[in-house]
Formats: C-alpha cells, structure tokens, sequence
C-alpha cells in the first residue's frame, strides 16, 4: 500500500491522525496533514484505508492492496 | 409528516430517543432530494441519501451565507441555523481564516495530550455520580447531572479559556439561544451571549492564556478585518457546540448501550477494546437534529438530478443519511462490529465538524470508564418514557435516570 496526500486540498480535520497516529501528523501551524509514513505498518493498514474513506476533503489516496 | 403530501413539513416525528422518524426512509426510496417546509414555514430541500449528502457537504458551491438574506427561506426562530450567516462576498476567505485560527488548538495531537486530562475529569465526574446515590440509596440518579452535561463543559470551558463557575449562565443562554420557537427571546439570549464573550476576550487582551479564546484575541490584533463581534460569535458558537453537541453524544451513548442488556454486558467486558467502533456507530445512529444541517446554494446546481436554484436553502439530514441501506447493512441495527463505518455524523468537506477530535476523545474516555466503574448500570425507565427534546436545534433527552 502506498499513500500519497494532497495538502493543498487538506481542510486541517485532523480525522486521519486520530485514527492512524503512525502514519498521519498534523503541521503545528495550520494544522494541515504531514505524512510520517507513506507505507503503513501491517497493523495500521486498515486504520489508514478508514482515513482515506473518512477524510473530509479526499484528501489521502491509496495507491495497491 | 404534519403536513400535506405534496410538502412534508419539519421537524418529524420520532417514535423514541433511539430511533429517527420513519419518513427519512419513505423519502428517500422515492428521491435523494425532496421540497420540505421548514419549522418557520419557508421552502427547503432536504437532502436524505448518502451519496447526495456527502455531495452537497462537498460542493463549494453551497455555503451558509445567501446572496440576498432577507429574501432566503428561515429554518426556525432558534438564534443559531435560523436562517443565513456571514457575508456572502466574503464567506469563503472568512470561513478560511477561522479553519486556520482553530484547526491547531483542536487538531488530533494537541486532543491526545489532553487526554489524560480528560481522563482525570471523567473520574471526578463518576466520583460526583457515586456521591449522588450514595446520598439518596434507592434512588435512581440522573446521569445527565452528573456526567453528560459536566464533563463537555469542563473540557470546553479549559480549551476556550472559559471560566467553569459560568456554567449555569451560559447553560442557560445555550438552552435560550437553541430553542426553534425562541423568537425574540432567541436574539436577545444571543446578544448577552456575544456580550458576555466580548468581555472574556477583554479580560484575555490583557491578561492572555494558553487557550482559544486568548489565541482569537491574538489573530484580531493582526487582521483588522477580524471584527469585535466576529470573535464573539464564533466564541459563543464555540462554547455552545462544544458543550451541547458532546453532552447530547454522551447521554445517547449510555441508552443505546444501556436500551439492550446484551449490548452492555457485551461492552462491559471488554471496553477498550471496542470502544472506538462502539463510538463510531453511537456517532452514526445518534439523531440529534430535527432539521439537518443548513446550506444556501450559491448558483444553480444540480445535486441527483434535482436542479436547485441559487438562493434555495439546502437542509442536509446526517440523521438520514446515516441510515441509508445503500451504504450500511441493516441501516437500524446498533453494530459495533460495523467496518468501514464512514458515517457523516461530523459533516464532511470544508465546513466538517472542528471539533470531532475533540469530540472523540471525549466519548473513547467516557464509555470504557463509566462501564469499568459501573458494569450494571441499568436505566430505571423504559426508552419509550425519555422525552425527546423535539423543539431545540441540538436535539437530545432531558434526562437518563439510571441505578446500579
């Protein structure tokens, strides 16, 4: 699974680093998406493809299984 | 529907606090998008399908200013989603501004530091709950005194800067401001309300905090165009959402788990581990709303092939939406197994809910504490003898008498 993001789209909801903590962070300014990990552990994958369903904007994409 | 069958008339009726009315589903097997009458009486579209929800939550093109406000349709005579708000040449850039100011204060790390915290309170707030039926045994006590209403306001009341000994004054002004049949009653309670922020934010310019508040007061000095009474708007509506809206989660939450024993002790024997999906699907069925949330749409747009003018108020019903058969299996079922549970409990787009960080972490503390301390908790009336608050835009129950 490969992520990417589009930070110029991100309304700053901060959904997905609740969800997937290890993946997503939140700039301290503006509060717009910071990928940690643009390949999540095994563990968080389901966490990520709920963020990528969740996220207000469409932000995060999921590129393969 | 109290109305002819050409045009429904809002808000309808419901059977009980667990459930919504059944007319959302009579809708949408005929249309994603129907003309309804508002509460006030006026011409709206109410949005009931997934799919059209979540377009309309997305499209740009929709917004809560109107191009002529004293033209546009009324919701109800509330004080808040009454009718149109802000100005519509600026909307977009205003709206832009005030994501920006709060998105840090409210962002998902800045919730997990505060956790702890909440957890602490959490306690306090049981600690209160135990205490109350201590005092009178045999009595059922009122889970809303003690835990639904105190612990959003305490948190709330930290994160803006907001003095807690306040809580029965701007309790009151909420519960004024929010009623559809306020009227006049609804503005006045709204002008003491911004009065009442307008002074809090004397008080941070000259002595500032670590809070919201505080960092408002700090982005006015930078933008002129940051007016007085924008800020105390939008602290007023911070205070009241923030307490309303989580208050309202915290007691469905309890009937919902409480309503079916099973469904408790299921809970109960292990919340941590099923608490965020047990949040989530809470989140989903929670009706709060008799109305949805509003829209005016800025041109013409065609959503599901309905064409809506510019002008036309939009009502976007998450109630409905959330039960859509198309999207969840056995859309009335409570399932904490549900996955994905993409609900729109928060919204989405641009305008989604700044608080659901807050919100969450809220209701992932509250639930696994409240059955860890009180696995038997029962309710000691039936779901049926819960009032529904019909008439306030929050929605929500009076009470939920519990005993243990």
């Amino acid at each position: 699974m490969k992520i990417t993001v589009d930070t110029g789209s991100c309304v700053s909801s901060g959904q997905c680093v609740l969800l997937a903590p290890e993946t997503f962070d939140q700039n301290e300014d503006d509060g717009t998406v910071v990928l940690l990990s643009a390949e999540p552990s095994a563990g968080e994958e389901d966490a990520v493809r709920q963020a990528e369903l969740t996220c207000p904007a469409a932000a995060i994409r999921l590129a393969g299984s | 529907m109290t109305t002819t069958e050409e045009t429904p008339r809002l808000p309808f009726d419901r059977a009980n606090a667990l459930e919504i009315a059944p007319d959302y589903e009579v809708l949408r097997r005929r249309a994603p998008v129907t003309r309804v009458l508002t509460p006030a009486g006026d011409p709206a579209w109410l949005v009931t399908s997934y799919e059209a929800a979540k377009e309309v939550f997305r499209d740009r093109r929709f917004g809560r200013s109107h191009p002529a406000p004293e033209q546009a349709s009324r919701i109800s005579y509330a004080a808040v989603q009454d009718g149109p708000s802000g100005d519509f040449e600026n909307e977009e850039r205003e709206h832009k501004r005030m994501r920006r100011m709060l998105a840090p204060a409210f962002s998902a790390p800045r919730m997990r530091a505060l956790g702890d915290h909440i957890a602490e309170l959490t306690d306090r707030c049981l600690d209160d709950l135990q205490a109350a039926r201590d005092a009178n045994p045999g009595e059922p006590v009122d889970l809303t005194d003690f835990l639904a209403f105190p612990l959003p306001v305490l948190v709330i009341c930290e994160l803006l800067g907001v003095p807690y000994a306040d809580r029965e004054h701007f309790r009151g002004l909420s519960e004024r401001i929010a009623l559809m049949n306020g009227g006049e009653d609804a503005q006045a309670a709204m002008a003491e309300f911004m009065a009442y922020m307008t002074k809090l934010a004397d008080a941070k310019r000259a002595d500032p905090q670590a809070d919201v508040i505080s960092d408002m007061v700090a982005v006015q000095a930078d933008d002129p165009t940051f007016t007085d009474e924008d800020l105390a708007r939008m602290g007023a509506g911070l205070l009241f959402a923030g307490h309303e809206t989580t208050s309202t989660r915290i007691a469905m939450g309890t009937l919902f788990l409480l309503s079916d024993p099973s469904r408790r002790d299921r809970f109960a024997a292990d919340p941590e581990g099923q608490v965020d999906q047990t949040v989530e699907e809470i989140l989903r069925l929670t009706a709060t709303s008799g109305t949805g949330l509003l829209r005016y749409a800025h041109e013409d747009v065609e959503i599901a092939g309905t064409r809506i003018a510019r002008g036309d108020a939009v009502l976007i019903s998450s109630d409905s939406a959330n039960r859509d058969a198309s999207v969840f299996t056995d859309p009335d079922e409570f399932d904490p197994g549900r996955t994905p549970n993409v609900h729109l409990a928060f919204g989405t787009g641009a305008h989604v809910c700044i608080g659901a960080n807050l919100a969450r972490t809220e209701l992932r503390t509250v639930f696994p504490k409240l059955f860890r301390r009180f696995p038997g908790l029962r309710l000691t009336v039936g779901i049926d003898e819960i009032p529904v608050r019909v008439n306030r835009v929050a929605g929500g129950v009076d009470r939920v008498p519990v005993e243990w």
